[in-house]
């Protein structure tokens, strides 16, 4: 006991104070479609063709080349940017990455009307404190990153964050993996069992969208073709600080701003950071 | 070791020795009782003609060897005699056969379904026929009995599918008396999505993807698995860096998910300064994924030809730094829980598991370890990389929760140091990765075997005339240890189902794929 308590003091708080920090220059991020001109035009479609989800639609126009690049299929494999001759896809390190959004996952190198601002932030009852249960159904490792966000470093619980172990209890229900059919009943199940207000949040590629188990005998197409996401948190898995920051956009908190207008990534951070 | 140095085909040229369907049955405990094990049983359609076959891949770790045999099916009704009986390993796969094809296991000592449910309409066999047939107007797969036990006192605790803690569901059938397991029967599936359907669909350069997310926690595992088997049907060997630097990513995902289980462990016996030290732990091993593959949980690194990418020295030298950082973290930190006394009253004789049910009923991993089951693939069929470092397998004899912390804290360990002395040895230079042909061996077979870090780790396919994936099989380790759990439970308090669960520490998806 005495050596846990010394050990204890030793390390010191281990919670990181600056919050939804870039990932390191070595992680590979989630892609971003830049304002470089695109080779669509000479009939390029590389990040199409390289996508293992069919998340990128590429179409030439006269102006020039248009992609459109879904971060809700997205699985994060850097095969599009790795492909993409121009530079025009490129990989965004930013872990503001959270939506309410499913239309703002899209993104565009072209204006569209879609891309009109979601409106200021709806106030919400959980401004203060969001008791969330969390639902897998089929992608443990977005399971451990959620699990993660509630360790000292990211420490959900400074928010008001708790993860409970009943839906009685909850006010959020947090769902990772593509909601295959034998997770569907249990799913609304449990979303009966929690009373108003409630809100649900999608955490992965695969709750989102359904990821590479979409179109497959076991309708796995994510959680919004089974209960009303407010919000959706991109990534395969997303990294803690994506979650965390889903979590306090459910919240409402000013904290979770949404992210960076698309097409303004900052150049990666050198340093590299725990947790 | 004994082995022929440098071979890594260990079944040369995919052979597929047929095997009349009446003798397939002894031949396979006589496999067993020379010292081998089932590593897969599964059935396949028959490429050339109606009908179907067992397709078994059979392994002797202490002489390794594997081989794989194919059993065509004779009756009329596509049932065949179950092994089951002889092979008590056989069990799961036996049902789940049944559940995917709609072939029957007569004589099965428990036949029933094993991972399609009452979600499922009747008739439903997704693997029967090339496209899975729904009728939703079929009634449901009829209910699933749970085996009762009768007496007075005795009640029955349902938990799940959904669980209280951030967890993949099952479920747990519990029949108490008092406080005590007097059985637990686990019934899983909840997580299927057809991945092994979807697998003989996609484009086959496209397979790895979906092939990592069986259980997306063990991305490296399932990747490398995956890669072995498509490279022994393209006769691909991946240059050395890329093999040492799979093996550096195996052992980051071991140790990493070590450490977190370690930390799962201490929050299961309500120890929350070591769920904290380990906690934070696993971020920093995570850190060491992150840097070598460009994702925490080394997502899309390893594939057929080699590594999605290769190491700049400057982060080989931090890597190396991090490792020994992290090696002396895990010094001061596995104490707290090992010679914890309250943990060690909690652990120690908890959840025995005997070294013989662990025999009977083919189990791998840290779990069989623990149970004296002296198996690990990187012994018995090593990769190259395997050799060029100084290791040995942890072994441990009690069976019970301690012991299989023991052997997750000695794997841990060992991790850490080959990742130190592959790090060290990295060839200069050199690619890390080899293109891949545009198609692989037709009427051919391919078979990928890791240790992942729950175990023993399968990946097989079969291929068509044309070189299509005509049927991809995967066996998780946890599919066998699943039956471990349910025996380990017994005898047990309810109140220390936690901890054995996480003693055992399974993937569900990787289970119900």
């Amino acid at each position: 006991m005495i050596q846990t308590l010394i050990e204890l003091l030793r390390t010191g708080t281990a919670t990181q104070e600056e919050l939804f920090p870039d990932l390191p220059a070595w992680n590979r991020g989630l892609p971003t479609v830049t304002q470089t001109p695109c080779a669509a035009e000479e009939g390029c479609a590389a990040c199409a063709e390289a996508c293992p989800t069919e998340a990128i639609g590429v179409t030439a126009e006269r102006s020039g080349g248009r992609v459109a690049l879904d971060l809700g299929r997205c699985i994060a494999c850097g095969e599009c940017g790795t492909a993409c001759p121009t530079g025009t896809i490129q990989g965004d390190r930013s872990t503001r990455t959270a939506k309410r959004r499913r239309e703002d996952l899209v993104l565009r190198n072209y204006p569209d009307e879609r891309m009109a601002d979601s409106g200021p932030a709806v106030s919400s009852p959980f401004r203060r404190s969001l008791h969330i249960r969390e639902v897998s159904t089929g992608d443990n490792a977005s399971d451990l990153e959620v699990a993660a966000a509630n360790n000292p470093i990211f420490d959900a619980s400074r928010f008001g964050v708790h993860f409970v172990a009943s839906p009685r209890f909850a006010d959020a229900l947090l769902v990772t993996g593509p909601v295959a059919r034998a997770m569907r009943e249990p799913l609304l199940r449990c979303y009966g069992a929690m009373a108003d207000p409630r809100t649900v949040i999608a955490v992965g590629a695969p709750a989102i969208s359904g990821g590479l188990h979409r179109g497959g005998y076991a309708q796995a197409e994510g959680v919004d073709a089974v209960l009303p996401v407010a919000v959706y948190v991109p990534g395969s898995p997303p990294h803690p600080w994506c979650i965390l920051h889903g979590i306090l956009l459910a919240m409402g908190h000013p904290l979770a701003a949404a992210g960076r207008p698309p097409g303004t990534a900052r150049p990666p951070r050198r340093d590299g950071q725990e947790g | 070791m004994s082995i022929p140095h440098r071979e890594t085909r260990w079944l040369t040229g995919g052979r597929v020795t047929r095997v009349p369907l009446a003798s397939f049955g002894p031949r396979l405990e006589g496999w067993i009782a020379e010292g081998g094990r089932l590593g897969l049983l599964t059935a396949c359609a028959l490429p050339e003609e109606p009908g179907f076959a067992l397709v078994v891949l059979v392994l002797d770790p202490a002489r390794h060897t594997m081989e794989l045999w194919e059993a065509p099916l004779v009756s009329a009704d596509g049932s065949f005699p179950s092994v089951t009986p002889g092979v008590p390993q056989a069990h799961w796969f036996e049902r789940a056969i049944y559940d995917l094809f709609g072939l029957k296991p007569e004589g099965h000592p428990r036949f029933k379904s094993v991972i399609l449910h009452e979600a499922w309409p009747e008739g439903f066999y997704p693997l029967r026929h090339s496209e899975p047939r729904l009728n939703e107007r079929n009634p449901p797969r009829s209910e699933y009995w749970f085996l009762r036990v009768s007496g007075e006192g005795v009640y029955e605790i349902p938990v799940g599918p959904i669980h209280a803690g951030i967890i993949e569901p099952g479920h747990f059938r519990f029949s108490c008396l008092g406080e005590m397991i007097e059985n637990l029967e686990i019934r899983l599936g909840y997580q299927h999505r057809g991945i092994e359907h979807q697998l003989t669909k996609v484009p086959w350069p496209r397979a790895r993807f979906l092939a990592e997310a069986a259980s997306s926690d063990t991305a490296v595992g399932n990747a490398w698995a995956h890669a072995l088997a498509v490279e022994q049907l393209t006769d691909v060997e991946p240059p050395a860096l890329a093999q040492d630097l799979r093996a550096v990513a195996l052992e980051i995902e071991r140790m990493a998910s070590h450490i977190g289980d370690l930390g799962g462990l201490c929050s299961d016996i309500g120890f929350a300064a070591g769920a904290a030290v380990f906690g934070c732990m696993r971020g920093r091993a995570l850190g060491l994924g992150e840097r070598l593959a460009g994702s925490r949980l080394q997502t899309c690194y390893v594939l057929p030809g080699g590594v999605a990418r290769g190491l700049a020295g400057s982060d080989r030298r931090q890597l190396a730094r991090d490792v020994r950082e992290l090696e002396a973290a895990f010094e001061r930190a596995e104490p707290l829980l090992m010679e914890n006394a309250g943990a060690l009253e909690r652990m120690e004789g908890t959840g025995r598991l005997r070294r013989s049910l662990a025999v009977d009923f083919g189990l791998v991993g840290p779990a069989a370890r623990a149970s004296g089951v002296q198996y690990d693939v990187r012994e018995a069929f090593p990769q190259p990389s395997h050799w060029k470092v100084d290791w040995k397998a942890a072994s441990g004899v009690d069976g019970d929760v301690l012991a299989r912390a023991r052997i997750r804290v000695d794997e841990t360990r060992s991790s850490l140091s080959m990742i130190a002395a592959l790090l060290d040895d990295l060839p200069e230079g050199g690619d890390y990765c080899v293109p891949m042909p545009g198609t692989l061996r037709p009427r051919a077979a391919g078979v990928g075997v890791v240790e992942a870090w729950r175990g023993e780790l399968i990946h097989l396919i079969l291929t068509d005339d044309a070189g299509r994936i005509r049927r991809y099989c995967i066996k998780d380790p946890s599919f066998n240890n699943w039956t471990g759990l349910s025996i380990a439970a017994r005898g047990e308090l309810v109140a220390d189902f936690p901890l054995c669960n996480k003693s055992f520490g399974l993937s569900y998806s990787g289970n119900d794929l």
